[in-house]
């Protein structure tokens, strides 16, 4: 026989695949790279008496993430199969397999952009958490203000500047009411500035107790006499300080009312969340980082899927793929545990 | 049935009880919350043992290790020692954590432990904490009537 196998040519080094250590070394840097997010977190957390860990406050489900460590091992299960199919030449059911863990991590970060929807849908964002009491109800007061504003807006002829909208809508709802024959027309729009009027007295009176620190039970009237009194007199005696119950307790009303209800929809009462910020910074710190991960496996995934049928040729990417892909779930196995269930 | 198709159906077996193992310790730590314990360090202990044991299957089998050979523990080895060393770097800084006292939030959370009710400012009528522009004005409207 004249043609033998060609010897592999002798060569230093690990006896794998240039493409194989090029992965583990990668993978050694991420091992390193999540570690310290990780470590972080924890230093963070240990570090930082009540840090909130209340499920109502936080709205960590750990349901949700139970059910993403198992899509995740489900598709890494699918990946080890479609190496070994790889392994096989039965590249028919490696493909097969591939599709599903794609799948898979797509409903991974679907049910992760459910669980994100519903912190932002609660305003759980670094740097957007009222973590004292004081907090939240200036918050509270910030938010109906801007309700008032945009409602304003919304009534006012278009191009109006914001400092004459207010003086123009009173012209106009004065001339309404006095106005004897109303059409149909005139007297929906009667109603809507007279609700856009009431709103602005309860964003003012909202605003001024919780800048003063008077309790609501205080009439605004005599808020204003006593501020004024205090400007030249400053014995005045104090009266309770405003509480963050009342302030919840004014926005949930604010929906009773069936004139504001409409105007205020989307407005709800604020509980202070100590250390949030960093909660939810190191929150989405994590698991931002994890779903990036995520997104470029899918990536990696679209290109030995998206051109068509395998071959031997794509063995090693398709081991390597599983290694990242396998890695990815280490990282979310020690994720859930840390975010979803550890409560410190 | 050849020695060859013989060890991919084995593989193929182990690759599943793997799987199994790592749905009934998922369901585990899941359930280890779902009790309650009164002891948090117990269930810390309980959780991160079962991550642990699910890295190591996760390792060994998914990612082959039990069947590399030694140089994993070339590659892996560095690897460990960086990561194990960085959070104990940092766990000096949990054992004293002298920062804490320090933080506003800190000050807020002995506040909140105290009777809230029973807060009582010295501050003046009308004063003022916000910097917003509005604020200013609003007290500007106040002394100039």
């Amino acid at each position: 026989m004249t043609h033998t196998a060609p010897t592999p040519a002798l060569r230093m080094g690990i006896p794998i695949p240039h493409g194989k250590l090029g992965m583990w070394l990668f993978l050694g840097t991420e091992i390193m790279f999540f570690t310290a997010i990780v470590g972080t977190y924890i230093v963070m957390r240990l570090g930082s008496r009540g840090w909130p860990t209340d499920v109502n406050v936080t709205y960590i489900n750990v349901y949700l993430g139970g059910l993403n460590t198992f899509v995740l091992i489900v598709s890494s299960y699918f990946v080890v199969l479609a190496h070994d199919s790889m392994h096989d030449k039965n590249y028919f059911q490696a493909r097969k397999f591939l599709w599903w863990t794609a799948l898979l991590g797509v409903v991974f970060l679907g049910i992760k952009g459910i669980e994100y929807k519903g912190k932002f849908d609660h305003g759980i964002l670094p740097g957007k958490i009222a973590e004292t009491n004081r907090q939240a109800m200036t918050m509270m007061v910030d938010q109906l203000t801007n309700t008032y504003d945009r409602q304003l807006a919304a009534l006012a002829p278009k191009g109006t500047p914001v400092a004459d909208q207010a003086t123009l809508l009173t012209a106009e709802m004065n001339r309404l009411s006095d106005k004897g024959d109303r059409s149909p027309a005139d007297e929906a729009r009667l109603a809507q500035l007279k609700a856009v009027a009431k709103l602005e007295l309860a964003a003012n009176n909202l605003r001024d107790h919780v800048r003063a620190e008077v309790t609501l039970e205080l009439p605004q009237d005599q808020l204003n006499a006593l501020r004024a009194q205090s400007m030249t007199d400053s014995a005045v005696t104090r009266p309770a300080a405003i509480k963050l119950e009342e302030v919840q307790h004014f926005i949930e009303d604010l929906h009773h009312d069936t004139e504001l209800a409409p105007l205020v929809g989307h407005l709800h009462p604020i509980t202070p969340m100590l250390y949030g910020n960093l909660f939810a910074s190191n929150y989405f710190f994590m698991t931002g980082f994890h779903a990036l991960h995520v997104v470029i496996g899918l990536i990696l995934f679209g290109v030995v899927l998206v051109p068509g049928r395998l071959s031997a040729s794509w063995s090693l990417y398709v081991e390597n793929v599983g290694l990242y892909w396998h890695f990815v779930d280490l990282v979310w196995i020690f994720l859930f545990p840390l975010i979803y269930i550890v409560q410190w | 049935m050849s020695s060859a198709a013989t060890e991919a159906q084995s593989h193929r077996q182990t690759y599943f009880r793997v799987f199994v193992a790592l749905c009934v310790l998922t369901a585990l730590s899941v359930a280890a919350d779902a009790i309650k314990l009164s002891n948090p360090w117990v269930l810390r202990s309980i959780i991160l043992s079962i991550a642990t044991a699910k890295a190591m299957c996760v390792m060994l089998f998914f990612m082959h290790l039990k069947f590399e050979k030694a140089w994993k523990y070339l590659l892996l080895a560095p690897t460990i020692v960086l990561a194990i060393s960085l959070p104990l770097a940092l766990a000096s800084d949990v054992g004293f954590d002298y920062y804490i006292d320090e933080t506003p939030q800190a000050a807020s959370f002995e506040q909140q432990n105290r009777n809230w009710d029973n807060h009582n400012g010295a501050s003046r009528i009308g004063d003022n904490r916000g910097s917003d522009p509005a604020t200013k004005t609003d007290s500007a409207a106040t002394t100039n009537p």
